[in-house]
């Protein structure tokens, strides 16, 4: 920042005496030859090197990879250009490798730009702002292709398909027996393989009616309550949503999981997906607080790693802003604009203040814990709002009788009578002291800090630079809660620690809020140290008009003192303690669904260095998708995501529809139209079907098949499983084989490897101890451990994780010694799509493991039981239970060798690890 | 193809026997070989890359996804060792000798930051050991490392190395997964990625951890990332095996095996339904893989076959409790790397959680104390690897890399005992097949507080490792998220001065 101020200064300076006595400078006659002999043979028509050209007026205004205009006419010292050859920062400094250029050309370029760059024959050329992407045009609802071959075909999809298909001289495989149709419908569907029971009664609805049975079937499954777990998974892998921080102390985020489960009631409710999008980016302002959790998913850094460095916590902050870009662009918009924080997008139509005005948008963000903002009606918040009348009521009981002090957990509040002052004093009576944060609040509002730094009080005291100097003050008043604390500490002899704020005006004050980390209180657990705030004896001190410290209130008078005069006092203050705790259990919960913050004025980061500031940019969406919001630094932090969130999810917007139509694809063909399903740019694949993409995301807008409302996920699902397409068997046919190995024209069902949840649910589900509670709390397979220490699995099999496993706490890059090593994802990075490898960690984890050998036994015993003790039949029901089928005779033979050999669980062993389980047929 | 001269005899060994699926019987040749990485539609010809250079993605067989894989180009290392140092180890009390910093020692030249990682500063410090030259080359190396000092003449230092941050965590991702961020895929994972490996019968890629835990970056310095989990590190040390290695208590020998021969038949009947799937063959082949490791793997852990003399050398006895089992798996390495695994990366430090009082090298007060502690775990198990590398003509074709995320400043923190986080010069060394030995690179300022000649980016460091195995740091990708993702993001130049 400082060099650019500086090279202001120097041009500035320097136009005042060029400009009145030269004569205009003449471009072809002056500048170009000075170009052509430094610039053009790597800025030229042949090279463009960081995609900069300095052959062209236009091209020199557009600026090339860094995002900066090289020349804006009459501005010099806007033009990046001149700053280059100036050597302002001596990393970009031009041209490259040599001398600078000699002064007088320096000082001839400057005077051609400030004389507004007159080149002849180029002054009418205007940029063309032209984008070419094939994702970023308007959908237009194509055509249904008409089939020849085949008259039963009433259904778009398949239309689509089948058109496809016979370019290639290929045609759809036979239908899928309907067992296995059921098996893999219900596990596109809900995650969780068929029962026995669901498998026989479809059998014989199928015999009568199989177009019925199948509909009844799909139906079901779409009403079921695990349809929403199932692809809430799917949701929570693109955003990486994790129930921890990531990096080295890895803190766990508490309560974050309110979030997954708002993810998986908004997919079982059938949530349109637009007003799905816009909770999740707005859904402060509209009683849905905790689909926040939404853009604080990725991982962060807290503060105590980031160190004190003031470029590091710069640094840091912009790493987690980018994070919040990464997660938007890769979930909503299908767009790799985290590509654009340094320079423009080296493929796609985004500019570097694209990427900045983005940020603009999430500026009042910032990873960490608030109380969710629920609608009135949420019974959460009304149990709170009947609680704090009890609160209130017992205040004031209070009240008659002096100041209390009340037990917040994470703070301490001292409650005194109401005095109008302009500074006051806080005198502890102890050597050492530890407070994050030290508040003054008033009668008026209930959460104003009125010492806070930035309403301009002042704060000094003693020891002002803290332990080791490195523990300053200001941190008590600087509205930032957690490790970066004051911290005091003196000698026996030496004067006790003191605080004093001196506020702008006389305010009339009546609490103080002390707390010594409370960030760790609100946002983490399962720490072994958990925080504790000591009880801190002080006496407060008030300034009178006159600038005399007059004794106000202390915490030995109002403990101790009343207490002995009121001995009544006593119950009304358990009474009160007691309705705090009930509050902090059965009201609304602190949870980490993101903190909000003021935002502040957003500028482009040249080469993404937040050392590095420059123009100013307003919260918008990127330009050339008309994500112009009418927007100002001014505008406050929820509106802008409110506005924003309205224009991503316009009908018409080219993207958003697009994106989740293809997502949905993905997720039940196992591959998607566009196979980069979270890279709509000219880097990803192109749609191996953009006719059909394009019917279906203009299907997804505007119903037209489908009796259900606009942006029903669930209503595009159905049609897509209801196609032939989805009902095909999934058996290999040589020769079509040959012409598409990877089946991505569809000519079968593609088998695939089911996930590591599918693997487990499907085991649980089969020995019948499957808890299938909806939602809540997730299940802990881990230990508690010290801040610094890694997580230690404690626990992986035992009957407290018997839950569906999108219930198990999501670790960041912590090994779950199970199904990790099935691809789980480590959530550092967004997971469009989950690579499917084949790996020995799997196999010695699905043979050896406590987990599988626990369930095997209780397979074993439930299959036994249910047959009666009948060794064949106790085979077969394994079989049923695990498989969804009978064994045949060979089958049968072999199994009941094992059993009476070494015992049914070794058989129930062997299948969870056979390819048919873990295949999805 | 790999010339069989450059391999151990294990290796050769392996080699011949032509991979393991023939053994397998499963043989799908000629069916559905298409590589995971086109499982994205993407040809390697038609995406794009920021160098403009086409990508070279390893052509996998997803029925063999550690099948030995040619290098882009002939290069004498094979296989590769990296000795991490978590915590960052002080350049200039150990391999980085500054003069100055004697002249200087307790004033405060200007220059010196207010505030660094930690807070306020202090003032300079000389070193807390004395330095003495070493070896025929008489480079100057510190008291603290007397064992790793007599070897110098095998080293190739890199002391003007500069880092992206000052924070462990971010700095041990940055040295092992080339980003600061969270979720790439470590060194280890793109080097078996694109290499596979020549030992069927163990893992590619082995961690071994520290006995005091994993390192602060916990698995992702050894993690697949966004890479296929099949390239990730398996972890285990010469104590504890890799997890669910062995059969389970409750279940014989002989049930075991019934195990697994009604798995084959189960598998072999359900095959028959899916001719020539290749996923599907794979994955039967994963299980056999399985089955061998639970043989090999305990077989290179047993060390009792070791000599009296080669324990006495690591220093498994004699020393504190810790370097005993550093020791130990010091000679887990080395056994590894003679049975072929491709990548060995062996830790020396672990989070601050573990250990008794000392978890790694992160010596913030009481440097002379805490260094001196960690030092004696590390440096005569480590120096007694190395001479038994070379000994054993393992160097020949073995990389080895010695690494930390940063150095230590010059300068004590305020009031301290200790030196705080040194982003802006620190000091790694590289050493055995390809490199040149008894060479120093770069350098540092007089303090050893900035870099002064040949600065070297941890991105140039990555990129010069993955050129002295083979393989173009430009063109190793992977596409994940729109980019074809390298492990030196976009930056990086192999230095050239270091190859041999």
């Amino acid at each position: 920042m400082s060099r650019s101020v500086l090279f202001l200064i120097t041009v500035g300076t320097f136009q005042c005496f060029l400009a009145p006595t030269l004569s205009a400078v003449d471009f072809e006659q002056d500048v170009l030859p000075i170009l052509e002999d430094n610039c053009l043979f790597c800025h030229g028509e042949d090279e463009q090197e960081s995609g900069l050209r300095l052959d062209r007026r236009v091209s020199m205004i557009r600026g090339g990879d860094s995002g900066l205009a090289a020349l804006v006419p009459g501005k010099p010292d806007k033009s990046y250009l001149i700053e280059v050859i100036n050597h302002v920062d001596p990393d970009m400094a031009m041209p490259p490798d040599e001398d600078k250029l000699p002064q007088e050309q320096i000082d001839l370029i400057t005077r051609w730009i400030q004389e507004g760059a007159r080149w002849p024959g180029q002054m009418e050329e205007a940029a063309e702002d032209e984008v070419d992407l094939w994702s970023f045009q308007q959908v237009v609802r194509p055509e249904v292709p008409q089939q020849v071959e085949r008259d039963d075909v009433g259904k778009p999809i398949d239309a689509f398909l089948l058109n496809k298909l016979e370019e290639h001289d290929l045609s759809y495989s036979q239908p899928a027996d309907p067992r296995s149709l059921l098996r893999r419908v219900s596990i596109v569907l809900t995650g969780l393989p068929p029962t026995p029971e669901q498998t026989k009664e479809f059998l014989a609805a199928f015999a009568s009616d199989p177009e019925k049975a199948y509909t009844e079937a799909v139906d079901r499954l779409l009403d079921s309550p695990h349809f929403g777990e199932r692809w809430a998974q799917h949701w929570l892998d693109v955003i990486r949503w994790a129930e921890t921080n990531g990096s080295e102390a890895n803190l766990y985020r508490k309560n974050a999981w309110i979030y997954r489960d708002y993810v998986i009631r908004s997919f079982n409710e059938d949530k349109p997906y637009d007003q799905f999008l816009r909770e999740q980016i707005a859904g402060d302002t509209m009683g849905v607080g905790e689909a926040t959790g939404f853009l604080v998913a990725g991982p962060h850094v807290p503060a105590a790693t980031v160190g004190r460095e003031p470029a590091a916590i710069r640094q840091a902050r912009a790493d987690r802003m980018d994070e919040i870009m990464q997660t938007v662009g890769a979930s909503v918009m299908g767009v790799t604009i985290g590509c654009a924080r340094c320079h423009n997008h080296k493929f796609d139509p985004i500019s570097i203040r694209d990427y900045y005005a983005m940020t603009a948008v999430f500026q009042d963000i910032e990873f960490g814990s608030r109380h969710p903002e629920y609608s009135p009606d949420h019974p959460l918040r009304e149990r709170g709002a009947e609680l704090w009348r009890q609160i209130a009521e017992q205040r004031q009981q209070l009240k008659q009788m002096g100041g209390w002090e009340e037990d917040w957990g994470a703070y301490r509040e001292l409650h005194f009578k109401p005095v109008s002052t302009k500074a006051i004093r806080i005198r502890f009576k102890m050597a050492n002291v530890f407070v994050d944060e030290l508040e003054v609040l008033g009668p008026d509002a209930q959460n104003l800090n009125l010492a806070l730094a930035s309403r301009g009080t002042r704060v000094s005291g003693h020891p002002e630079k803290g332990f080791e100097t490195r523990n300053p003050i200001q941190r008590i008043n600087d509205g930032d809660y957690g490790t970066m604390i004051w911290r005091a500490q003196v000698e026996k002899d030496e004067d006790r620690p003191w605080v004093r704020f001196e506020f702008e005006k006389a305010e009339t004050i009546n609490r103080l809020r002390v707390s010594n980390n409370r960030e760790y209180f609100y946002e983490t657990d399962y720490l072994t140290k958990k925080p504790n705030l000591p009880r801190y004896e002080f006496d407060v001190d008030v300034m009178t008009d006159t600038g005399e410290w007059q004794p106000w209130v202390g915490t030995w008078s109002v403990n101790k003192k009343l207490n002995q005069e009121h001995p009544e006092r006593k119950k009304l203050l358990d009474k009160i303690q007691r309705s705090i705790a009930c509050l902090s259990e059965e009201g609304p919960r602190p949870s980490f669904v993101g903190r909000l913050i003021e935002p502040e004025i957003t500028r482009v980061l040249l080469r993404g260095s937040p050392e590095s500031p420059r123009d100013e940019v307003f919260p918008a969406g990127p330009k050339m998708l008309g994500g112009d919001l009418d927007l100002t630094s001014e505008t406050s932090g929820p509106r802008r995501r409110r506005t924003f969130a309205a224009w991503i999810t316009k009908s018409d917007h080219p993207l958003t529809a697009r994106v989740m139509v293809n997502r949905i694809w993905h997720h039940l063909f196992g591959n998607g139209l566009v196979p980069t399903t979270s890279d709509f740019g000219n880097a990803g694949a192109p749609p191996t079907h953009p006719e059909l993409l394009d019917w279906l995301s203009a299907e997804f807008t505007e119903p037209t098949v489908s009796q259900r409302p606009a942006w029903s996920v669930k209503s595009i699902i159905r049609l897509l499983v209801l196609s032939d397409a989805f009902r095909q068997s999934s058996h290999p046919r040589d020769s079509a084989l040959k012409v598409d190995a990877g089946s991505q024209l569809l000519w079968r069902y593609p088998p695939k490897r089911v996930e590591a949840e599918v693997i487990r649910d499907a085991v649980l589900q089969a020995s019948g101890v499957l808890d299938t509670t909806i939602g809540g709390k997730s299940y802990r397979i881990h230990n508690e451990k010290d801040t610094y220490a890694q997580w230690q699995v404690t626990d992986n099999h035992g009957s407290d994780t018997w839950r569906r496993m999108i219930y198990q706490e999501r670790m960041r890059r912590v090994d779950d010694q199970l199904f990790t090593a099935f691809d789980f994802p480590d959530c550092g990075q967004v997971r469009a799509k989950r690579p499917v490898s084949t790996t020995p960690l799997q196999a010695l984890n699905l043979m050896n493991s406590d987990f599988v050998v626990e369930q095997s036994e209780l397979i074993a015993e439930r299959a036994e039981k249910e047959a009666g003790g009948d060794e064949v039949k106790s085979v077969d029901r394994c079989f049923e239970l695990l498989l969804g089928r009978a064994p045949d005779a060979d089958e049968r033979r072999d199994c009941l060798e094992l059993a009476s050999a070494s015992g049914l669980p070794l058989v129930c062993r062997a299948i969870i690890n056979s390819n048919e389980f873990a295949f999805l047929p | 193809m790999i010339n069989p001269e450059h391999l151990s005899a294990q290796g050769r060994r392996l080699l011949d026997r032509r991979g393991f699926l023939g053994t397998a019987g499963l043989s799908t040749a000629g069916l559905a070989l298409t590589s995971l990485l086109d499982a994205d539609g993407l040809l390697a010809s038609d995406t794009q890359t920021i160098s403009g250079k086409p990508p070279l993605r390893p052509k996998i067989d997803p029925n063999n996804p550690y099948a030995a894989r040619n290098p882009h180009f002939e290069m004498p290392a094979k296989q590769v060792l990296v000795i991490y140092c978590p915590g960052a180890v002080s350049h200039v009390d150990t391999f980085d000798y500054k003069p100055e910093l004697w002249k200087l020692h307790g004033q405060k030249p200007p220059g010196i930051p207010a505030v660094t990682f930690e807070g306020p500063t202090g003032n300079i410090a000389k070193p807390f050991w004395e330095f003495k030259p070493r070896g025929e080359t008489g480079k100057m190396v510190s008291e603290l490392l007397p064992h790793l000092a007599r070897q110098v003449d095998d080293f190739c230092f890199l002391h003007a190395l500069t880092t992206d941050t000052s924070a462990h965590p971010q700095g041990e991702n940055f040295m092992n997964t080339g980003f600061t961020m969270e979720g790439f895929p470590s060194f280890g994972a793109w080097v078996t990625y694109a290499l596979g490996t020549e030992n069927q019968e163990l893992p590619a890629f082995v961690a071994i951890n520290d006995p005091r835990g994993l390192a602060r970056s916990g698995k992702n310095n050894f993690g697949n990332g966004f890479l296929p989990a099949a390239f990730q590190g398996t972890d285990f040390t010469a104590k504890n095996p890799p997890n669910n290695l062995r059969r389970p208590a409750e279940f014989s020998g002989e049930a075991d095996r019934g195990t697994v021969q009604l798995l084959k038949r189960l598998n072999a009947k359900h095959l028959e339904m899916y001719p020539g799937d290749a996923n599907l063959a794979g994955r039967i082949a994963s299980y056999e893989l399985a089955g061998r490791m639970q043989t090999s793997v305990p077989e290179v852990m047993d060390l009792s076959g070791e000599t009296e003399s080669t324990l006495k050398a690591y220093g498994v006895e004699g020393g504190s409790e810790l370097r005993g089992h550093y020791a130990r798996n010091c000679i887990l390495a080395r056994r590894l790397l003679e049975q072929g695994v491709r990548v060995v990366q062996l830790f020396n430090g672990s989070d601050p959680a573990g250990g008794n009082g000392i978890t790694n090298w992160d010596s913030h007060s009481n440097i002379a104390e805490t260094h001196a502690m960690q030092a004696e775990i590390m440096d005569q198990p480590t120096a007694a690897l190395l001479a038994d590398l070379k000994q054993r003509g393992l160097l020949e074709h073995t990389l080895v890399v010695w690494a930390t995320e940063f150095g230590r400043m010059p300068f004590l923190q305020a009031n301290g005992t200790g030196r705080d986080h040194n982003p802006s010069a620190f000091t790694c060394f590289l050493a055995g097949a390809g490199v040149k030995s008894g060479f120093s690179y770069g350098e540092s300022d007089e303090f050893g507080f900035k870099t002064a000649v040949n600065e070297t980016t941890v991105y140039d460091f990555n990129a010069t490792i993955l050129h002295l195995m083979g393989l173009h740091h430009e063109r190793l990708t992977y596409y994940h998220n729109g980019l074809e993702r390298r492990l030196t993001n976009v930056h990086g130049h192999v230095i050239e001065d270091v190859l041999a």
